[in-house]
């Protein structure tokens, strides 16, 4: 099982004179099979270490360990094939691919990570039902309700099996009984896989859900 | 590509939609390539098929040549004199004719010597033989005129017979006929309405045909001969309406050919633009800029190239549809490479928008702005 390591992350963001420290110096551990709450005020830097960790954003210094590898060290490349193979994102918003149904968009990461799409559709519908959305399968991205959308990308992000998940802000768009519902759903799936997985939030129900918290 | 097939049934309507436009540009091209080729075969496939390199006219005529040019006989026996050229006049005229079973026929008159390079033989019955004797073109054939026919030339009261067919010719919209030179003389110098023939006819001649093996002596021999010898290809633009015919449709192609890259790109432009939340979702979730880009283009191709298929499908059947009653000529290859290029431009448009799709930023994916 794979954990995950930030080691001494520094990240500065924006141009010229906007170029705003936003990150300095952070460490932080995430173990396999544990849901690892990522807390802090607004604007505490939750997303940008969010994207530092899923090899969206190279740190200006430090280190990214998931399992023996670097992140950091990678080039644009490389770090994009770690995303489609190693790590499974669920984005706050905008997860979901226009005028695709359910299924397809897991089919779709699955096309993305180079595996054979056409015949993972059964896999799909299962790890759709998985999440509840027996019943949605075929509906398209815009017909879904927002907790349904937040299912399907939990899925998704779950979907190829990744080392590592990570999640921001799950439960800002939800109201309180979704957000239960969905807070329990990722503890129980990120805790089965066994991959470590980093949830930023606000909410103290996600928080007293995790099984490890870090503060900004 | 399984992505680019969600991405394509996903957005079907709007690819249809650019499809059917592709297909539209492309039955367009086609169907002008059609008309300019069976236009300019109708006005010059007679001038084509002349075995000669070069025409030599009289100096005074700069255009219009094959009606306003008229040769003396004495000219010829200089240009026969000349080495390295072999010469033989030629007769040109339009005019029009009814045969003794009531077919009302137009006739562009050819006045050849039987035997010479210039004689077209016969396909079917016998070759030019003698005076009042006429050869037509296949198409004359179709018109119904047959062999045996006595064609009488309208109000100057000629007299042809009609002995053999020769392949399809016509100049000026108008189907080829070949006679004697003494029967085309009197065709051409006739007066309509003359009770009794001329008693001598002028030995005249439109212009004289020649095979020459170099281009270079031609000049000296126009100064000594007082001729204007041109390339027979050049000797087309004489041909009545063949410029006009030629500068439109080439230039409804040309403009066909700006048109088809800018609308494909506009397409492809605004789909880039729309796409791009969608883009940078999938740069985060890892796919490569490579992979997108050959997405894209496979998206593009898939459309362009349905598109001109069905096109140049509907070119043809609308070659097939009009192609006997009037001159449209689309053979296969002439086809294949107007659709390649409708196809090559209209992805070069498709290709322009790329850019867009490579530069589409993954971290606009964070935060809860989207
Ligand atoms: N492109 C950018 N240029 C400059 N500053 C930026 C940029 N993106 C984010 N920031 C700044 O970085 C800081 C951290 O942003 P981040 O989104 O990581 O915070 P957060 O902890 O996730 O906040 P929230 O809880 O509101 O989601 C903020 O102060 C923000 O203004
Ligand atoms: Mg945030």
């Amino acid at each position: 099982m794979t954990s995950l390591t930030l080691r001494g992350i520094t990240v500065s963001l924006g141009h010229g004179d906007a170029r705003t420290p936003v990150l300095r110096n952070v460490d932080a551990a995430c173990r396999p099979g544990v849901l690892t709450a990522l807390v802090g005020p607004s604007g505490s830097g939750k997303s940008t270490l969010l994207a530092v960790a899923g090899a969206l954003l190279r740190p200006d210094s430090g280190q990214v360990l998931l399992g023996g590898t670097d992140l950091a060290a990678l080039g644009d490349g490389e770090r994009a094939r770690a995303r489609r193979e190693r790590i499974g994102y669920m984005f706050q918003s905008g997860n979901l691919l226009g005028g695709l149904t359910a299924v397809e968009q897991l089919l779709a990461a699955a096309s993305v990570a180079g595996r054979p799409a056409g015949r993972l559709r059964a896999a799909a519908e299962a790890a759709l039902t998985e999440v509840g959305l027996g019943h949605r399968l075929r509906h398209r991205a815009d017909r879904l309700s927002g907790g349904e959308r937040q299912r399907v990308a939990l899925a998704r992000a779950l979907f190829l099996e990744p080392e590592l998940l990570l999640i921001d802000e799950p439960t800002a768009a939800v109201d309180r009984e979704q957000a239960g519902a969905l807070t329990e759903l990722i503890a129980r799936t990120a805790t089965a896989r066994g991959c470590a997985a980093l949830v930023a939030t606000h909410d103290p129900v996600v928080v007293d859900a995790a099984g490890a918290t870090i503060s900004m | 590509m399984y992505l680019a097939l969600l991405e394509l049934k996903a957005a079907r309507g709007r690819f249809l939609l650019m499809g059917c436009v592709v297909l539209l540009v492309a039955a367009l091209v086609g169907i002008v390539s059609g008309f300019t080729t069976g236009l300019g075969d109708d006005t010059v496939s007679a001038l084509r098929r002349l075995p000669a390199t070069h025409l030599a006219f009289s100096p005074d005529a700069k255009s219009d040549q094959f009606a306003r040019s008229l040769v003396p006989a004495d000219t010829l026996t200089g240009w026969q004199q000349r080495p390295g050229v072999r010469a033989t006049p030629l007769g040109v005229a339009i005019t029009r004719g009814t045969t003794d079973r009531h077919t009302e026929v137009d006739l562009a008159a050819f006045g050849v010597e039987p035997g010479s390079f210039l004689d077209p033989g016969a396909a079917e019955g016998q070759r030019l033989g003698g005076e009042d004797q006429l050869v037509i073109s296949r198409k004359l054939a179709d018109e119904g005129v047959a062999i045996g026919d006595t064609l009488t030339v309208d109000r100057l009261g000629i007299a042809l017979k009609v002995t053999g067919i020769t392949d399809r010719a016509s100049y000026g919209h108008v189907p080829a006929g070949y006679t004697t030179l003494g029967t085309w003389q009197r065709i051409r110098f006739t007066t309509p309405g003359a009770k009794t023939p001329a008693a001598e006819l002028p030995q005249q001649y439109s212009a004289i045909a020649l095979r020459a093996a170099s281009a270079a002596d031609l000049a000296a021999a126009d100064r000594e001969l007082g001729t204007r010898t041109v390339a027979l290809t050049d000797a087309y633009a004489a041909a009545p309406g063949y410029t006009g015919e030629r500068v439109t449709m080439t230039s409804i192609q040309f403009f066909l050919y700006l048109i088809a890259p800018l609308v494909v790109g506009a397409f492809f432009g605004v789909w880039t633009v729309q796409r791009q939340p969608e883009l940078a979702l999938l740069r985060a979730m890892g796919a490569s800029r490579r992979r997108l880009l050959g997405h894209t283009l496979a998206q593009a191709a898939a459309v362009v190239l349905g598109g001109t298929l069905a096109g140049a499908a509907l070119a043809s059947a609308v070659g097939l549809l009009v192609g006997a009653e009037v001159p449209f000529s689309l053979p296969a290859s002439t086809l294949t490479t107007t659709m390649g290029a409708v196809a090559l431009a209209a992805l070069a448009g498709a290709a322009l928008t790329l850019r867009r799709v490579a530069t589409a930023d993954p971290m606009t994916m964070l935060g809860a702005g989207r």
